[in-house]
């Protein structure tokens, strides 16, 4: 269980608690969890969903039902628990969109569809975090440009292929429980696995990009 | 390289980019993180049997509440159709079969009935 042994090394609130009641997530824990998690979150959910609002509101959606709905469950069972809310709710952000983008496309072509051009383009640029940046200006463009091409990747990978990558490798569960978030067999989870290191792979050498 | 190893490889450059998230999402994760704390609820023993998250229990407990809400009106008037229907006496069933002669013309030169009439009053 890896996502789950990863956080099973947060330290417990002492008290007295009951033996019982010592083996469930503590606010604290949850808090500690949350914020493990809540960056790689929402990265998932860009690279599924392509928009970055989207993406603050499914993880923010996702943070409240497992607070809301899980503080019986014990620490190391909250990495499954929240990505399995996690990509249930982008699942719904997908179903969403496509019931409103049927009915745009219709009032569209009725001639009822409003415009929406007053975007001011300004408002998605973000200040990036400074820490990890190289020193020399060089050195700091080409980490840049491997890490974009990493994440074009990434996001141009089939759905459920990148789905079963991240919570196989970066949220570090195992097969079962990544076969359990995915509601899928084992066997489907290797096979998008491996699909999706292949393609990464290959996609990574056609840009010159060694790890 | 096998599959592990090239994914051994590519989690830090991912993990960089999570590290990077910019500084007006890094405030809302931050402000979503303390919402969703504010809304944990500390799990509940419930005859000592089982425990369930606080959460879900003030959910059954406001779904229990609304669901008594709506069958009080129809229990009220159910209670009432029945408190009606107890506190009529069977007189009225007894005067229409006078009233339709119904009752063989012996009955009224029973004693029992006379003495029963007598005490309920008609």
């Amino acid at each position: 269980m890896g996502g789950a042994s990863r956080f099973a090394t947060i330290s417990r609130e002492p008290g007295p608690l009951s033996r019982r009641r010592a083996s469930l997530a503590t606010k604290k824990e949850m808090s500690d969890f949350l914020a493990s998690v809540e960056r790689r979150a929402f990265k998932q959910c860009v690279y599924s969903v392509h928009d970055d609002e989207a993406a603050l509101d499914i993880v923010q959606d996702a943070m409240m039902r497992l607070a809301e709905k899980y503080s019986d469950r014990p620490p190391t069972e909250l990495p499954m628990l929240f990505q399995r809310i996690l990509q249930n709710a982008m699942r719904d952000h997908f179903r969403r969109t496509k019931v409103r983008s049927t009915w745009t496309t219709l009032l569209s072509n009725m001639g009822l569809g409003g415009e929406d051009d007053d975007a001011d383009p300004l408002e998605t640029l973000g200040v990036e975090d400074q820490g990890n940046i190289p020193a020399s200006p060089a050195d700091r463009l080409e980490q840049g440009q491997v890490m974009a091409a990493i994440e074009e990747a990434v996001r141009g990978l089939p759905d459920r292929q990148r789905e079963a990558f991240m919570l196989r490798y970066w949220e570090e569960l195992d097969v079962s429980e990544t076969a359990k978030v995915m509601g899928c067999s084992e066997g489907s989870v290797k096979t998008h696995c491996s699909r999706a290191t292949h393609a990464l792979a290959k996609v990574l050498r056609s840009k010159g990009i060694t790890l | 390289m096998n599959e592990k190893e090239f994914a051994d490889k590519l989690k830090p450059w991912l993990e960089r980019a999570a590290g990077q998230v910019g500084e007006m999402q890094a405030t809302r994760l931050k402000s979503a993180r303390l919402r969703a704390l504010d809304a944990y609820r500390e799990p509940v023993r419930l005859l000592g049997l089982v425990t369930v998250s606080g959460g879900t229990l003030q959910e059954l407990h406001y779904s229990i509440v609304q669901r008594s809400l709506l069958w009080l009106p129809i229990l009220a008037l159910l209670t009432a159709l029945t408190v009606m229907s107890v506190s009529e006496p069977d007189l009225g069933e007894l005067d229409v079969e006078l009233l339709t002669q119904e009752l063989p013309p012996d009955a009224f030169l029973d004693k029992d009935l006379r003495s029963w009439l007598g005490k309920t009053g008609v």
